[in-house]
């Protein structure tokens, strides 16, 4: 049960009232240990010790931003509250952040802590598991193993391990594709469905951008699937100035999950190589003269029209086969890479770009971002040092 | 055969039903007919000549003469002794039957003359002559027989020849509709052709919104030829509730259609682009064949008269059961009818028949063709026979994703219930155009397939017998006939069979399809070295907005052709002047004719995909083309414009620099400040159940109240963990003596400090301009202190412990914290 004098609580609300004023009144005036408590307040979350704020103010009273931050992002809590809470709402259909930590949210967590170039977020065999003793094993049909790394404190800087997940879950190495096939972005986005919920997750989470953003009419509708109705409730200009929008572009791409489900009752991924899930197939008389999947192989319709400005890498294809080569395209789009940064800058700025200013700033940490070789390390802390208050 | 063009015209013979499939699926392979088909008792009286000499003559009588011998129908002109051909003669049989052989065409039972002529208006005893025309099929057909279940022919016809040419098309706005045309409508047509008519006539071309007059007008304007619109042409030439005389009356909506058409440009055909001839839809040849099993149908409803209150039943069984549209109940393009809370209703008597021929059999089936406008209304009724809301003989109704099937049987109560329906799970009901069939039967009891697969388990009622049937009900489309169980949808058919339709025939009436179906013959002769080639797509009307084109395939019908290495890419449908916009399905096509594939009866197939264009000014005035990025070696290069990059957002509000913790960010912080670990166990818990009242987002706007009572609540969990952790409070406040009571404890400044001073140095921090002053804090804290050791001498014994814990809890429970 909680403590609680009964005689405290005004005592509190006054103190409060003076701490508030207090804070506003100078919040102006911004020195270097200022901007160090700043700077470490965003990163990590938690306010420094007074030993790391006056070494970080000496960072930055020196010029050196990029070292102070780095400071900060050595607290645990930079991976155990600030990472974890800005990714934990992309590994569930809800986006809620009141989800226990699994391996999607450790292996970007992971990612981040190495320094791995983080446009393989979509496409590596990669896999973050905790290293600590007492507990269970990880495994593709229980998320227990992470529940309890959170649960137990575990300090996630020193707590997790580089492994991979066709090691641990058995998954063949082409079939990998970084984040989308863990076993909690499977259970939220393969799970019955069409697997249009993973296309449509990774767009917003690692595009960000929803469906409605993207939807571009002109596209050949030739690979919509049968499922989707071309005449809604008897009406066909419900398709074709609506569905057709986003269907034109998003079937042929999700087709790259043909072989990806989720089994709730083993509660795992299958991957069913050179076999279309049956899933594939739902409501295939809706509109039997539409597209029927043959197998995984993905078209990007987008890299023409509107969609061209998400920025496609000129260098790969446009299509292939799996998700392993979906994800290398997304991630090596302008989109992407902006998107990370827009991320970061709102957990660290606590706001969005709002200016021509702010958004010059998201332009640059983009081109510095992918220069540094996708270290979102590195957009932390130009993130941190833009917003740290003069 | 169209003599009146220079092609020879080939005939597709359809050798197997794989390659029916495969080449032109839906038309071929008439009905087959294991059964007698279902005619109407009794038979008409009146003949006693010479016994029919054959079977056939027999059929002939049974389906044909005995429906068209009435004088109301064929018997006034084409009996004994009248008009040749005699074929309703009732001296002789066999006379009359040489005479009907002569004017049908057992092989295409709707080509026949005799169908022809009455659906040209030629004595049609119903009010609508399609009406007439389809019934006659039906009997010609049941006439046929097996005749038909044999190989069947479709024939293509070369289309006539025409380049492609500027059009018109109907702008986006109602606006100039607004100020030219509708204002006549409003005035002189409102009081029927609008939903608020007390008779509503569709289609509502003046509504009172005029963009929905605007939808339903452009069928009814020809903007090429002002003068040909049936808005003009019913007033001049059929004389159509003029309002002064009928010559006046349309000169004045010639001029408003004149003006209207005036007022919009020309489109123009990009001379550039690789064309194909054009076409309009019913320029192909039509698809429609005898390919359903009706045979045991007793009431069929293909809703094609498209005008008018009356959809007519078709079955050729007699009596016919027409029905009544009601309410908002309005026809849709392509046949079928739209209903929004309106019904489709026969008479008790006309009814009947469906009770006498299915009580006759005990069994029978439901088939509708249905598009539900959404999957939300519940108890809403598609087909019912019945008389109310709590009587009924059967019912195929909608309750959000599911069909349900009542059936009145004797093991059921008079209601039909309880009702079966398809399983929740499965979600089979889309709001989509779907094909369901219901069927019952003594031995199976009620099923429902949808789209040619059985969606019910077994029928949890045991099936009885239907001798209960109340014969005074009503069948009705869309409702319950007491008007409160309104269904929203499409129908597009609706067929009664007295009989169970099993697995096979349900799936060849799927896979028949519905609606009118054409094969268009888009000619690219003058584009290749290949004579008589062209480009053939089934296509129909999709629905009241769309068309529908299919498997395209590149057929010469010249038959001695072999057309070999033509590459085929990039390929558009053009519509009246320009490439549609949406629903170019075939522009990643790129495939190359070759000899080795191509087959002189079938041609060669480019793509098994369907697509579906939007329709402009309806189906008769519609002209298609199609274009080519290349076809041979006619090539045309279409460049895509670059995207037009997004401008700038406008700026927004400045944002606040400083923003809120949030949950685990403040425990965290208050872990971090007290020295407590997060895992402890007391503040594990407070967290948990705190941390959903904590702030979710930083955006301090977002501040509540609550937030700072579950800070202060998690605050003072941390703090209580502190001082009740001999280790963690000594180290935390060092020189400070617990064991002192509480008169004693602070009684100095110096020994209050020892509390406020760790407390603020790590919870607070010093020399950070940007925190509250520590010397501010620190003063009130002590104040805080002061007062709360000042009891009387009557402190409790733990009193010491609560005033730091207190003293802890304001500050690290503070804004100082919450604020980042």
């Amino acid at each position: 049960m909680p403590f609680w004098p009964s005689h405290v609580g005004s005592i509190v609300k006054r103190v409060t009232a003076v701490v508030a004023i207090a804070t506003f009144a100078v919040a102006a005036q911004a020195g270097p240990r200022e901007q160090a408590k700043r700077m470490h307040d965003r990163i990590a979350g938690v306010p420094p010790s007074d030993t790391v704020l006056g070494a970080m103010a000496t960072e930055i009273a020196a010029g050196r931003t990029q070292a102070a931050a780095l400071m900060a992002m050595n607290h645990p809590a930079f991976y155990a509250v600030t990472l974890k809470n800005l990714v934990t709402p992309w590994t569930n259909r809800d986006q809620t952040v009141f989800a226990p930590l699994n391996d999607y949210t450790a292996t970007v967590i992971g990612i981040v802590r190495d320094d791995v170039p983080f446009n393989e977020v979509l496409s590596g065999d990669i896999l973050y598991v905790g290293n600590a003793g007492g507990l269970p094993a990880v495994s593709a049909t229980s998320n227990n193993h992470y529940e309890q790394l959170e649960t137990q404190g575990i300090d996630l800087r020193t707590g997790l391990q580089r492994t991979t997940q066709s090691g641990v879950y058995g998954t063949p190495p082409a079939a990998t594709a970084g984040v989308m096939t863990t076993r909690a972005a499977a259970q939220s986005f393969f799970v019955a469905g069409t697997n249009r919920a993973m296309f449509r997750f990774t767009l917003l989470n690692h595009m960000c951008r929803d469906l409605e953003e993207v939807q571009d009419t002109s596209r050949p509708p030739d690979l919509i699937r049968q499922d989707v109705s071309r005449s809604p409730g008897g009406d066909a200009r419900l398709f074709l100035n609506g569905c057709v929008g986003c269907h034109s572009g998003m079937d042929p791409m999700t087709q790259a999950f043909a072989y990806y489900t989720f089994d709730d009752t083993q509660g795992r991924m299958l991957y069913t190589g050179g076999s279309v899930q049956p899933k594939y197939f739902n409501n295939d008389t809706t509109f039997a003269f539409g597209f029927r999947t043959p197998d995984d192989q993905w078209e990007n319709r987008w890299r023409r029209g509107q969609n061209a400005l998400l920025g496609w890498d000129s260098a790969l294809p446009g299509t292939g086969a799996g998700a392993k080569s979906l994800g290398q395209e997304f991630g090596a789009s302008d989109a992407f890479a902006s998107c990370q940064v827009e991320k970061v800058f709102r957990t660290v700025c606590l706001r969005s770009p709002v200016d021509a200013t702010d958004r010059g700033q998201i332009g640059s940490m983009t081109s510095t971002f992918r220069a540094s070789g996708y270290r979102l390390k590195q957009v932390f802390a130009d993130a941190a040092t833009y917003c740290m208050g003069d | 055969m169209n003599r009146s063009v220079n092609f020879r015209m080939r005939i597709l013979t359809v050798l197997s039903p794989v390659l029916l499939a495969l080449a032109l699926a839906g038309c071929g392979g008439g009905a087959s007919t294991a059964q007698n088909p279902i005619t109407s008792p009794p038979p008409p009286a009146g003949y006693s000549g010479p016994p029919p000499v054959s079977q056939d003559v027999q059929s002939f009588k049974l389906n044909v003469w005995d429906n068209l011998q009435a004088s109301n129908r064929c018997g006034t002109c084409h009996g004994t002794g009248g008009q040749v051909p005699s074929f309703v003669r009732s001296d002789n049989i066999n006379f009359a039957y040489e005479a009907a052989n002569g004017v049908v065409d057992l092989g295409n039972p709707s080509a026949s003359m005799m169908v022809t002529k009455v659906g040209g208006g030629h004595n049609c005893w119903l009010a609508a002559n399609s009406a007439c025309a389809d019934q006659l099929t039906v009997w010609i057909r049941n006439w046929a027989g097996d005749i038909l279940g044999g190989t069947r022919n479709i024939t293509l016809q070369p289309p006539p020849l025409r380049d492609v040419g500027a059009s018109k098309s109907f702008p986006t706005s109602s606006a100039l509709f607004g100020s030219t045309v509708y204002p006549l409508l409003t005035q002189y047509c409102s009081r029927c052709h609008s939903s608020a008519a007390t008779t509503p006539q569709s289609p509502f071309f003046a509504e009172a919104d005029v963009d929905v007059a605007y939808a339903a007008v452009r069928a009814k304007i020809n903007l090429d030829t002002p003068a040909q619109s049936r808005l003009v042409l019913r007033l001049r030439e059929e004389f159509h509730n003029c309002w002064t005389d009928c010559g006046t009356s349309a000169n004045i909506m010639q001029s408003a259609v004149q003006s209207f058409a005036n007022g919009v440009p020309v489109t123009q055909v990009d001379a550039n682009l690789v064309l194909s001839k054009a076409l309009t839809l019913y320029d192909g040849t039509v698809a429609s064949g005898g390919n359903r099993y009706d045979n045991a149908a007793i009431a069929l409803y293909e809703f094609k008269t498209g005008t008018g209150t009356v959809a007519y039943d078709t079955s050729g069984v007699e009596p016919s059961l027409n029905l009544t549209l009601s309410g908002a109940a309005t026809w849709v393009g392509g046949w079928g009818i739209d209903l929004r809370g309106g019904k489709a209703q026969g008479t008790t008597a006309a009814s009947r028949k469906l009770h006498d021929l299915i009580r006759a059999t005990g069994e029978y089936s439901i088939e509708a063709w249905v598009a539900p406008a959404n999957v939300v209304q519940e108890n809403s009724y598609i087909v019912s026979y019945s008389g109310g809301t709590s009587v009924r003989n059967f019912t195929l109704g909608q309750t959000m994703y599911n069909y349900d099937f009542m059936n009145r049987s004797t093991t059921t109560n008079g209601n039909g219930a309880p009702a079966l329906s398809t399983p929740n799970a499965n979600e089979v009901l889309q709001a989509t155009l779907q094909h369901v069939v219901a069927t019952y039967s003594a031995v199976d009891g009620r099923r429902i397939y949808v789209n040619g697969e059985l969606a019910t388990g077994p029928d949890p009622v045991t099936a009885g017998l239907l001798t209960d049937w109340n014969d005074t009900f009503a069948l009705v489309l869309g409702n319950e006939v007491s008007n409160d169980r309104t269904w929203q949808g499409v129908l597009r058919m609706v067929v009664i069979h007295s009989r169970v339709l099993n697995q096979a025939q349900i799936q060849q009436n799927f896979d028949a399809g519905v609606g009118e179906r054409f094969y268009m013959l888009f000619s690219v002769a003058h584009l290749i070295n290949v004579p008589q080639s062209y480009l053939l797509f089934e296509a129909s009307q999709f629905d009241s907005y769309s068309y529908l084109f299919n498997k395209p395939a590149f057929i010469s019908l010249d038959g001695a052709q072999d057309p070999d290495q033509i590459r085929i890419r990039g390929v558009r449908i053009g519509l009246n002047g320009a490439e549609a916009r949406v629903g170019q399905a075939y522009v990643p096509l790129d495939r190359t004719v070759t000899a080795a594939v191509y087959e002189p009866t079938t041609g060669f197939g480019l793509s098994g995909i369907g697509t579906v264009v939007a329709l402009d000014k309806g189906p008769a005035a519609d002209e298609f083309f199609l274009t080519f990025e290349q076809i041979g070696s006619n090539t045309h290069v279409v460049v895509e414009p670059p995207p037009t990059p997004l401008p700038a957002p406008p700026n927004g509000i400045p944002a606040s620099q400083v923003g809120l913790r949030t949950f685990e960010e403040l425990s965290a912080s208050m872990s971090e400040m007290t020295g407590v670990p997060t895992t402890t166990t007391n503040v594990a818990d407070t967290y948990n159940r705190l941390r959903e009242q904590l702030p979710t987002v930083e955006n301090i706007e977002g501040f509540l109240s609550s937030h700072q009572v579950g800070t202060a609540q998690l605050a003072i969990e941390y703090c209580n963990s502190l001082v009740d952790d001999a280790g963690l409070r000594s180290a935390y406040f060092p020189g400070f003596n617990f064991a002192a009571s509480a008169a004693t404890a602070f009684d100095t400044p110096a020994e209050r400090a020892l509390i406020t001073g760790p407390l603020v140095a790590r919870a607070v921090g010093t020399g950070i301009a940007t925190q509250p002053s520590s010397a501010e804090i620190s003063a009130e804290v002590d104040a805080l202190i002061g007062r709360l050791a000042a009891c009387g001498g009557s402190c409790a014994a733990d009193r010491t412990f609560v005033i730091v814990k207190s003293a802890c809890s304001a500050v690290v429970g503070s804004a100082s914290t919450l604020l980042q």
